[in-house]
């Protein structure tokens, strides 16, 4: 079973704007999926396409094996909107009642569950206060914790953090590594990448409304391509990777060698095999996040 | 039917949220009363000047057949008062009805709060009749007050309530419900106010035969009974069942199509 799975997926707004393109996804159970793109890749739509809340142009998606219009697969599910837009004339505490409520949490339980999630959302003390009085950290900590209350197998969160401050971050990263730890699928939606590569399984990149890359942070990784340090060059060597379609730096003694490829890698394995270079003296650098996001949408990384 | 319910309850809570609806109902209550205040005592006088016409007229003594004509003309007042109040509250109650109605929906909306509501597992359609449950609970609640102050009124100035004035918060509920679900359909298509315009406007009403839409819009005629009242006629049971039915059935027939647009609809 798949919790997520999405076949040839696409959007095309009126006017002829296409969101999203062919689209192929699957998130599996009790996997921390980031999705990630840049402004206007499309991300927002295939959200909302999963949410039934737009018409796919084309192709079809599903949530527990289910077809997004089933409205009774969504009690399995949490969602936190990028912006957090909650009815402003209740309170914290009566908010997450009347959700709890057509969630089909039992009235007894609903009070209980909303009081047990505002305090771990750090809101306890602002529950009787209306939330048209909440700051918007606060809205978002909210929307947070009526995402939690049907304790969701499966937690659709866009950009959940945009508006916290590091310290809220760094608790919602906390109830992130709780929930995956506990078994929750989380479709994650971040511009912090730093924060997907701290929790996420998996991760996907969409780019003007195709998907580019989709695979673990290794995979991707070294789909990329990586990088070697030689510190001690034996001669002959430079010359020998030259002849290779790795890329050589030589500074101050110290030779790097980067590669695109898997092809291109075990190339090079060779030729520094046939000089004597041995595993150990080869430091390899895997790419981060931020270098196959750029890399993959791209764009020259912005340091 | 439990996220009906739960929508419902919502809705009127947005709905006593509302600034502009709480002041629109202020204002039509506020102006029915001054209206009826100023039509009691224009009745006062009127029955004032009809004795004293009478008295020129006939001397000093006014016999049997003059002082029934006298009677007569003061209840004739009378009738045009409590008209003159249902006429007051009914556009009031119209202008309420449109009012909820087309921002039922539009103003989740627009604010962006049906997002979180219909990620929980609530229908399209159970969404739509919660919100139109919930309008339909304040234009009840509307209809009550108003059926109240009629009575209450009628006993202060001592007028007669006839049979048409007594069905006449029902009859505007049910005028409401069917100029309501036509507002709530055309907010899925087009801007709000302008969805409350054209549903006020959409009405055989305003036609004549000739013309092909007035055997196509709805027919509000029969609810206004604005002279039937005046001239204190009566409404036979039948024909309140009968304008209860058409209202019930047209009001059925409108939401199944919102609910058809609205499943459509995309939620930007």
């Amino acid at each position: 079973m798949s919790v997520i799975r999405t076949e040839d997926l696409g959007k095309t707004y009126k006017g002829g704007l296409v969101a999203l393109q062919g689209l192929d996804l699957e998130v599996n159970p009790a996997e921390v999926f980031g999705f990630l793109g840049p402004n206007g890749a499309g991300k927002s739509t295939t959200i909302q396409l999963l949410l039934n809340f737009l018409r796919p142009s084309a192709g079809k998606a599903y949530l527990f094996d289910q077809p997004v219009s089933c409205a009774k697969t969504r009690q399995r599910l949490g969602y936190l909107p990028e912006s957090v837009n909650l009815h402003p004339y209740y309170s914290g505490q009566r908010l997450l009642e009347f959700y709890g409520g057509l969630l089909g949490i039992r009235s007894v339980d609903r009070a209980r569950q909303a009081t047990e999630l505002l305090e771990r959302v750090g809101l306890v003390d602002a529950a009787g206060q209306r939330i048209s009085t909440y700051s918007k950290g606060m809205l978002q900590r909210l929307g947070l914790a009526q995402a939690l209350l049907n304790d969701p197998e499966l937690l659709i969160l866009d950009e959940p953090t945009s508006n916290l401050d590091a310290v809220a971050r760094r608790e919602v990263s906390d109830i992130l590594l709780e929930l995956r730890s506990r078994g929750t699928t989380i479709f994650l939606c971040s511009h912090i990448l730093s924060e997907v590569e701290s929790v996420c399984d998996r991760v996907a990149i969409l780019q003007g409304g195709q998907l580019q890359k989709v695979g673990t942070l290794e995979e991707l990784s070294a789909a990329t391509g990586s990088r070697m340090v030689i510190r001690e060059l034996p001669p002959g060597l430079l010359e020998a990777l030259s002849a290779t379609a790795a890329q050589v730096t030589l500074e101050r003694g110290v030779a790097t060698i980067e590669v695109e490829d898997q092809e291109v890698s075990r190339e090079v394995e060779q030729v520094l095999r046939e000089h004597g270079v041995d595993a150990e003296s080869v430091e390899t650098a895997t790419q981060s996040l931020e270098e196959i996001f750029f890399g993959a949408i791209g764009r020259e990384e912005v340091r | 039917m439990r996220a009906v319910g739960l929508i419902a309850a919502d809705s009127i809570r947005a709905l006593l949220h509302q600034r502009l609806l709480v002041a629109l109902m202020l204002v039509t209550l506020g102006l029915t009363v001054v209206f009826s205040v100023l039509l009691t005592e224009g009745r006062e006088w009127a029955g004032q000047n009809i004795q004293n016409s009478m008295v020129i007229e006939g001397g000093d003594q006014l016999d049997a057949e003059s002082l029934e004509k006298t009677d007569q003309g003061i209840d004739l007042a009378g009738s045009f008062i409590l008209a003159g109040f249902y006429w007051f509250t009914a556009l009031g109650g119209t202008l309420v009805a449109l009012f909820i109605c087309s921002t039922a929906v539009a103003n989740d909306l627009r604010r962006g709060t049906i997002h979180i509501v219909l990620a929980k597992p609530v229908s399209r359609a159970h969404f739509l009749l919660g919100k139109y449950c919930g309008a339909v609970a304040v234009l009840f609640g509307y209809s009550v007050l108003i059926g109240v102050a009629l009575v209450i009124f009628a006993y202060a100035n001592e007028l007669d309530l006839n049979l048409a004035a007594r069905y006449a918060p029902w009859l505007m509920l049910c005028h409401n419900l069917m100029v309501g679900s036509v507002a709530l359909l055309l907010s899925l298509l087009i801007h709000p106010l302008l969805a409350a315009v054209v549903a006020y406007f959409a009405s055989a009403t305003f036609l004549s035969p000739p013309n092909p839409l007035y055997f196509v819009l709805p027919s509000y005629d029969r609810y206004n009974i604005f002279m039937l009242i005046m001239k204190g006629e009566l409404i036979a049971p039948a024909d309140i069942a009968m304008l209860t039915l058409y209202a019930f059935d047209f009001t059925a027939i409108v939401l199944l199509l919102a609910l058809w647009k609205f499943r459509r609809k995309e939620l930007l």
